[in-house]
């Protein structure tokens, strides 16, 4: 039995006189459970769930056991360590690597500003600061374990920190910070490119391992955005050419596999391409996927159109309102809102999606893994070479996840 | 009157004082006509209630005034401006009109301030200090100026449909439109916003109100118009539109009612 709190014998605990109040009766508080009974109330709660909890639990350490063993001791991690470049940034000259460490220092800091102005109210708790200090551990440990030579520790090592710096800077800046921080990241894109290309750098058929993945991806999530905004609503248009147009495209698109779409991309569109217009192979590939992706944000997009009230189209109409401004300020925030869940899933498919590009012989990063694999040296180590390259996306798909359920939390305000 | 600011005549016209003129309008939804030739006028500053029995075309009339129906046939001229496709025009004599709707509409991404200052800023191009100026002014008439940074959601229906009418009010309107205002709230809310409502009367708006209540029509109403089966059967001031009523029609709606 749980026991009751009394706030009269609490008071007279503390040896305050009362007046002849009525004690008052207080929900029966939570009494925190010893880890015992933590146990039994949640593992062993009848003779069944006992007999479930002991054989998950065995396979559970057996598993994980397996998995450790075959980490640390059998699984042989030379082959990502000597190809480490190549999962990176692929046949990206070495002399020009300067311009990626560029590229990830500005996206780091302008991320950790971003993350401090959006969580400058977040209080850290001590799990949390436990589960990162581990985090980081365990990252510090990998990286000091593959990579070789002070420079490059150096360099790997300034990303934490310039991004837990500028995160404090965000934090301490917040509101200043606002304008400048939307503006930084509407020209980091430009920024990135022409730091990658511009002024004697390296042509994109150089560009390789993870960095094409991830530099098709922000493209193609960039651009697909606002033109699948822009399809969702042309098929809503009282327009019959523009409707009829938005849909088939969007039909066309989505009946069609990616990988028929890459190799389309690949042999067909050159030669539908003006003539003297050689677009090389991976601003293709961004077309492409770009192409793929703004059918399906298209789709997501008329989903939470479809949720907006008809009297939201009516006030603002009867405010006087023009159809853009209806669209721009009353619908689309809303419906824009309520599909951030399906639209950061689909992206996160869409970043995992780039791998498809191996077809090509493209060496993005599965790719390169699986050519590493195949040197000489590293025969027997395909298992090592594929797990470290499906790490890398794990790491990048799983951050975006948590960041998309922050960005719902965020927004989440004052919604019905 | 015959000369404007600019020293040009100005037409005389016998509408001059009417705010809204109705002739013969006509509207059909599909096969079935919502509204079989409505005229009638309403005047600068006039308060006309318009009651009648469900479906009989109340809503559908108001909101042809506004254009938020196309109307088939006949004319309308609001403030001396007639009502016709023309994109430009409409969007002009919409932000001349308030309206207020049965299930407030408010826009739930927004707080209550920017609910009230999105219109007088986008429309209207007014700066922000202007149109949240005007906005609190406007919060304080209704009645509520502590709920400015809420959200709609976190405010009573009552509440609501007040903050509706202050975003009306922002655009500082010459007509005021009420589409059954009070049928969405609680019994005990329903007095705070006819409060409003009659306070905005009595500053000289003109209004155009459906609605149910009685005791509102009675008190504030200058004329009732009484529809039934689109069209206007009975009009009249509340005095002898609710005592002594001319059609059986009106004497069968007003004993179901009373
Ligand atoms: N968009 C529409 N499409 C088809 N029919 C409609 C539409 N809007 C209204 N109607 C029909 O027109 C008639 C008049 O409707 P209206 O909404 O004007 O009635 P009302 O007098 O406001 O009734 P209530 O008191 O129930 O609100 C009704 O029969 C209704 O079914
Ligand atoms: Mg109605």
């Amino acid at each position: 039995m749980r026991p009751r709190v009394n706030l009269q014998e609490d008071v007279d605990l503390v040896g305050l006189p009362l007046e002849d109040e009525r004690p008052v009766e207080v929900a029966p508080a939570r009494v925190p459970a010893t880890p015992g009974e933590w146990i039994r109330d949640n593992l062993f709660s009848s003779v069944f769930n006992g007999v479930l909890t002991v054989v998950t639990g065995a396979l559970a350490l057996y598993l994980g056991y397996q998995v450790l063993r075959w980490i640390l001791v059998t699984a042989e991690w030379a082959v990502v360590k000597a190809n480490l470049r190549i999962y990176m940034i692929g046949r990206f000259p070495l002399e020009e690597a300067w311009r990626v460490w560029a590229s990830v220092f500005l996206v780091a800091v302008l991320g950790g500003l971003s993350f401090g102005v959006s969580g400058h109210r977040l209080r850290w708790t001590l799990r949390k600061a436990a589960l990162r200090a581990a985090l980081a551990a365990l990252v510090v440990g990998a990286l000091v374990f593959f990579l070789d030579g002070p420079r490059i520790w150096i360099l790997t090592g300034s990303v934490p920190v310039l991004l837990a710096a500028s995160l404090k800077a965000g934090r301490a800046g917040y509101e200043r910070l606002r304008v400048p921080l939307w503006i930084g990241w509407g020209l980091a894109f430009p920024v990135v490119m022409v730091l990658l290309r511009g002024f004697g750098g390296v042509p994109p058929k150089l560009w390789g391992g993870f960095l094409l993945n991830v530099v098709v991806a922000v493209v193609a999530i960039f651009l697909s955005f606002p033109a699948g905004v822009l399809l969702a609503v042309g098929r809503r248009s009282s327009l019959r050419a523009v409707s009829s147009f938005c849909v088939g495209f969007i039909e066309l698109i989505r009946g069609v596999p990616l990988v028929t779409l890459i190799i389309a991309g690949f042999n067909l569109l050159p030669l539908m391409l003006p003539s003297g217009m050689d677009l090389a192979l991976i601003v293709r590939m961004m077309l492409i996927f770009t192409i793929f992706s703004a059918a399906y944000v298209a789709e997501i997009v008329r989903g939470g159109l479809q949720g907006i009230p008809f009297g939201q189209y009516e006030a603002a109409r009867a405010l006087g309102l023009s159809t853009t401004r209806i669209l721009a300020l009353v619908i689309l925030p809303q419906a824009l809102r309520s599909t951030i869940p399906a639209m950061i899933s689909h992206f996160i498919s869409l970043f995992k999606d780039t791998s498809l590009l191996a077809v090509l012989a493209i060496t993005e990063l599965l790719r390169a893994a699986r050519r590493a694999s195949a040197q000489l040296e590293f025969l027997g180590a395909k298992k090592e070479a594929v797990l470290a390259a499906a790490v890398l996306f794990w790491v990048v798909a799983f951050s975006m996840s948590r960041w998309s359920q922050r960005l719902e939390r965020r927004l989440g305000v004052g919604e019905r | 009157m015959t000369e404007g600011a600019t020293g040009e005549p100005v037409e005389e016209r016998p509408e001059a004082d009417q705010m809204i003129v109705a002739e013969d309008v006509k509207k059909w939804f599909g096969k079935f006509q919502a509204l079989k030739g409505i005229t009638t006028s309403i005047r600068r500053g006039e308060v006309v209630v318009v009651i009648g029995p469900s479906g009989s075309g109340k809503s559908t009339f108001i909101r042809t005034i506004n254009r938020l129906e196309r109307h088939d046939s006949g004319r309308i001229v609001v403030d001396g401006i007639e009502l016709t496709d023309d994109i430009r025009n409409i969007e002009r004599i919409r932000s001349e009109i308030g309206m207020v709707f049965q299930s407030f509409n408010l826009f739930p991404h927004l707080s209550v301030l920017r609910n009230v200052t999105l219109a007088p800023r986008n429309v209207r191009r007014w700066p922000r200090r202007q149109a949240e100026e005007k906005a609190r002014q406007l919060l304080e008439r209704v009645g509520i100026p502590e709920q400015a940074d809420k959200y709609p959601a976190q405010l009573s229906g009552g509440q609501q449909q007040r903050v509706a009418i202050a975003r009306a009010l922002a655009m500082e309107p010459r007509i005021m439109l009420f589409d059954e205002p009070t049928s969405a709230l609680d019994p005990e809310m329903i007095k705070e916003v006819l409060d409003v409502m009659k306070q905005l009367a009595g500053s000289g708006m003109t209004m155009v109100v459906v609605t149910h209540e009685i005791g509102f029509a009675k008190e504030v109403a200058d004329r009732i118009l009484f529809f039934d089966e689109g069209l206007i059967v009975e009009e009249g001031t509340p005095d002898r539109f609710f005592t002594e009523p001319e059609h059986d029609r009106t004497r069968l709606f007003l004993s179901q009612i009373l």
